[in-house]
């Protein structure tokens, strides 16, 4: 793969950068070619393609960051940036001798139809089909939103300590927001799918599916009620995704929260912080998910990390610098946005991995609680451990059975608390795509869990 | 950065554009500069520079739009640029209201630029980010971390050119500072934040963000559950912005003629309590989203939507004034910048405030929770108007602070929540684009343990 920067003027931009000193640098380049297409209200509102080019540079000195990004990617332009950043620093001239050395992939992800190669009628086509399923699959259904989504993303890292990378990330997604009314009440079902993936994505991903789904519970939430308040036991199905994982024990593991105190796990490696049949794993290798990648945004290898092995916490996820404090090498984890951001610690792929219980026998189990099948979108406040998390799709659990459906149902909590908590994890696992932000950057990644239980968290809801 | 040159460059897209089959053409064309500055411990841990560059360009031809968009300049890309938002309006639906605007009858002079800012030295900037921590620091021997301290400014010029004659370009600056703090006691955490943002970096005030985040995280230690009740919610300024997120889009016109607004067919009808007035004003003095035009170049103006409780109308831009047959309201909003499509959007949205003062809404309080942070607010649903939202804040016992609370959700439904506001205080408040008071609601279910 040719690159899009030559090596031999990484390594002068690079030079000019450290000329006052300075303890590493990088840049990266990005080119991202992408289609987007939305349906609503029945018609093809949209249909656009763009080009974002871009190249940031970043110099590390006694642990500080500076950073600077623009547009102009010609070698003259990016000189320019690497001589406006050289100012910042103050140091004493150091001479690092560069000498790029590229690196090959680890590993690679098979691509059958670069978007970019499909036309667009047929991605429009998509999108047609998942419109025409949910709005003939009740009549309650009043509004349809189908997105599409494509990208080609092209990157270039290079840094001081000679590492030089070609990358090319593929993503695809699909999303279907459903809205169905029954004159009283108003309630959205909402399916999302993608990945790491080009357009072979809907060989496995029925768009027609997708959208029944989403009919499906925008519906089915119209003959909820009210969810109950206060503190229950709560089982989440392995469909739900994993956001709770992600939100209420991932953000706590990533390495720049951990180092400023940040979070509650600091200082806790090797101690005890979940329950022993709990195992959190994040995991960038796995084929095609939203959340892979052969190369971070730094030029790292992807990599599988155990963060909770049995209840004890055995890492953390680290970007350069994050590594660099604890002088160990970084697990793979620096991503950014786009070439506008700082690479920072971020989440890929991350899971509860399997237990031993069968998913209906948890259910059995449980005397009285609420059955979580399909989670929203949640948050964290990783200093203490608080998050919150919706409910998108809920049921009562009654002597062991699944009941009557409930909407509007948010759950609270303390992650660490209910890490330690849980008490059955299922042999099942699901997976669930999203777009996480943090510090204004979002990134694609990806979640799952089992089936689990938790006997005690508290429901948010409506007091009768 | 230099307005003539875009404009130029906007108008020789215009010009292909046209020639390779558009019917109507319009270029959004976006260059900033853009410095961030992050401190802890008094020392600069993140320093960002940012020159940003784009053009997004939508043509119609026979009344099909098509969209697209590029940072790069090269004479290829920009090529490329109006060949595919040609190629791109082939494939979307006929629509007849699908138009570009032409120029409005007058355009608002707004004070938005502020001449110094570049001219202030970095030192300084890099001065008061370490200023506000040191008096956030100083506060309160119990804030023992700082997450960051950040000075943050913007300089900017947008160009709107279109083939119906709109040629226009303005500037702009922002500055802005925030503090993240840790409190500490007992191994209790609590966290904090402080911000304000001005169009002139001379309204920003380092002690009052400093001391701002650094009282939130410290007031919020030892917070405990409650149990599960019926209550009285008071709404801090902040707080009461966050639900903006849930009640403005449902005010949009866009939201209307696609079925997914609360408000629908409710004008002139009363959907709030009487002591509520929301107010979106694009031109508004010393607003960070004024403007003299939106992001189709339409003038922006002042649209009160609800007065007094009653629903007066609804935000417009150009398509959907056309469809409802009305003038659009200059709400054309490029949320993402030259990367997006103009949609309708709010500029400077606020609740306007109330007579009296926050000491008296509180002293009124029998048992309430003093609400100053909300989780998962974007989990709301701004369609069907159902909340169910993470909350942390200070419980009130007659009339009186009594603790913190920590870990309690509230749920219910914006409109409900609007209808049970009573008592709307005085001190309005502005977070960047969106402005409210302290509010209060007579009673809301509260889930604790």
């Amino acid at each position: 793969m040719s690159g899009l920067l030559d090596p031999r003027d990484a390594e002068k931009i690079l030079s000019t950068a450290l000329k006052n000193g300075g303890d590493f640098a990088d840049i990266f380049i990005e080119k991202k070619k992408g289609t987007g297409i939305t349906c609503e209200a029945d018609k093809i509102e949209r249909v656009f393609s763009g080009l974002d080019v871009g190249a940031g540079i970043r110099v590390i000195y006694d642990g500080r960051t500076a950073y600077a990004f623009t547009n102009d990617v010609t070698f003259e332009g990016l000189m320019k940036v690497a001589e406006e950043i050289s100012k910042v620093i103050q140091g004493n001239n150091v001479s690092i001798i560069l000498n790029m050395q590229q690196k090959e992939p680890p590993y690679s992800f098979e691509i059958k139809e670069a978007p970019d190669k499909v036309s667009v009628d047929e991605k429009v086509g998509i999108v047609d089909r998942a419109n025409k399923a949910a709005r003939s699959y009740d009549n309650r259904i009043k509004q349809v939103i189908v997105g599409y989504g494509d990208a080609v993303q092209e990157i270039t890292v290079a840094n001081s300590e000679g590492t030089y990378i070609n990358g090319e990330r593929i993503r695809t997604r699909l999303i279907v927001n459903v809205v169905a009314s029954d004159g009283k009440h108003i309630q959205t079902g909402f399916e999302s799918a993608g990945g790491f993936s080009g357009f072979e994505l809907f060989k496995t991903v029925s768009p027609v599916e997708l959208a029944r789904k989403a009919a499906a519970r925008a519906v089915l939430m119209l003959e909820a009620k009210p969810a109950p308040a206060g503190q229950m036991t709560v089982v989440m199905a392995g469909e739900a995704g994993g956001t709770m994982i992600h939100e209420a024990c991932g953000h706590g593991l990533e390495a720049d929260l951990v180092q400023k105190k940040l979070s509650v796990y600091a200082g806790k490696m090797g101690e005890k912080v979940a329950a022993e049949t709990v195992t959190v794993i994040d995991d960038a290798t796995i084929p095609n998910l939203y959340g892979s990648f052969p190369f971070d945004d730094e030029g790292m290898e992807g990599q599988k990390t155990v963060l909770i092995e049995n209840g004890v916490l055995k890492s953390y996820m680290y970007d350069w610098l994050t590594a660099s404090r604890e002088k160990r090498k970084s697990t793979g984890n620096g991503r950014r946005e786009s070439y506008q951001y700082k690479p920072i610690p971020r989440m890929t792929n991350t899971y509860i991995a399997p237990g031993k219980y069968d998913p209906q026998e948890i259910i059995e189990q449980t005397d009285k609680g609420l059955y979580v099948k399909k989670m929203g979108g949640g948050q964290v406040n990783t200093t203490t451990g608080d998050f919150v998390f919706e409910v998108s799709e809920g049921y009562l659990i009654e002597k062991g059975k699944v009941t009557v459906p409930v909407r509007g149902a948010t759950l609270t909590g303390n992650g660490p608390q209910v890490l330690q908590t849980i008490d059955m994890v299922g042999n099942d696992l699901g997976w669930a795509i999203g777009t996480c932000g943090k510090d204004g950057q979002g990134v694609p990644v990806g979640d799952a869990q089992p089936t689990i239980r938790i006997p005690k968290l508290v429901v948010g809801g409506i007091l009768e | 950065m230099d307005e003539s040159k875009y404009t130029e460059i906007a108008g020789e897209l215009i010009q292909k554009a046209q020639k390779s089959g558009a019917e109507q053409s319009e270029v959004y064309l976006t260059a900033s500069e853009e410095l961030t500055i992050e401190v802890r411990d008094q020392e600069v841990e993140t320093m960002k520079k940012a020159n940003e560059f784009g053009v997004g360009l939508r043509v119609i031809k026979d009344q099909k739009i098509g969209f697209a968009f590029t940072s790069e300049v090269k004479p290829v890309s920009l090529e490329n640029l109006v060949r595919e938002a040609v190629a791109n309006s082939d494939k979307t639906s006929v629509d007849k209201y699908n138009i570009i605007p032409e120029p409005s009858e007058d355009y608002p002079s707004v004070d938005i630029f502020d001449p110094e800012l570049e001219y202030i030295p970095i030192e300084r900037k890099i001065e008061l980010a370490k200023e506000i921590e040191r008096h956030g620091k100083a506060y309160d021997k119990r804030v023992k971390i700082t997450e960051s301290c950040t000075y943050q400014d913007s300089k900017y010029v947008i160009v709107v050119v279109n083939s119906q004659g709109i040629e226009t370009a303005y500037k702009g600056t922002f500055a802005g500072g925030y503090s993240y703090f840790v409190a500490e006691e007992n191994g209790d955490q609590q966290t904090g934040f402080g911000l304000q943002f001005s169009t002139k970096i001379d309204d920003l005030n380092p002690k009052d963000i400093g001391i701002e985040g650094a009282q939130k995280a410290v007031s919020m230690l030892g917070a405990k559950n409650i149990k599960s009740q019926k209550a009285s919610i008071v709404l801090d300024p902040y707080v009461m912005t966050n639900f903006f997120s849930v009640i403005a889009p449902a005010l949009t016109a866009d939201s209307v003629q696609k079925d997914k607004s609360i408000f629908k067919g409710r004008v002139g009808q009363k959907v709030a309590s009487d002591l509520v007035t929301i107010v979106d004003d694009g031109r508004m003095s010393g607003g960070i989203f004024s403007a003299p035009f939106d992001g189709e170049g339409v003038a922006t103006s002042e649209t009160v939507l609800i007065k007094d409780g009653i629903l007066q109308g609804f935000l417009y831009n150009t398509y959907t004034a056309a469809k409802d047959g009305v003038k659009s309201t200059g709400n054309s909003v490029r949320l993402s910048s030259y990367r997006g499509t103009p949609e309708v959007g709010t500029t400077n949205f606020y609740l306007k405030g109330g007579q009296h003062s926050r000491d008296k809404l509180v002293s009124e309080v029998k048992k309430g929770l003093y609400v100053t942070e909300v989780m998962g607010m974007h989990t709301a649903n701004p369609i069907s108007g159902d909340f169910s939202i993470g909350v942390a804040g200070i419980w009130i016992e007659n009339g009186e602070f009594s603790h913190p609370v920590r870990g309690a959700v509230i749920a219910g439904n914006i409109l409900e929540l609007l209808s049970g506001i009573d008592f709307v205080a005085d001190d309005l408040r502005f977070f960047a684009g969106k402005g409210a008071p302290t509010v209060r609601v007579s009673e809301i279910t509260i889930s604790g343990d």
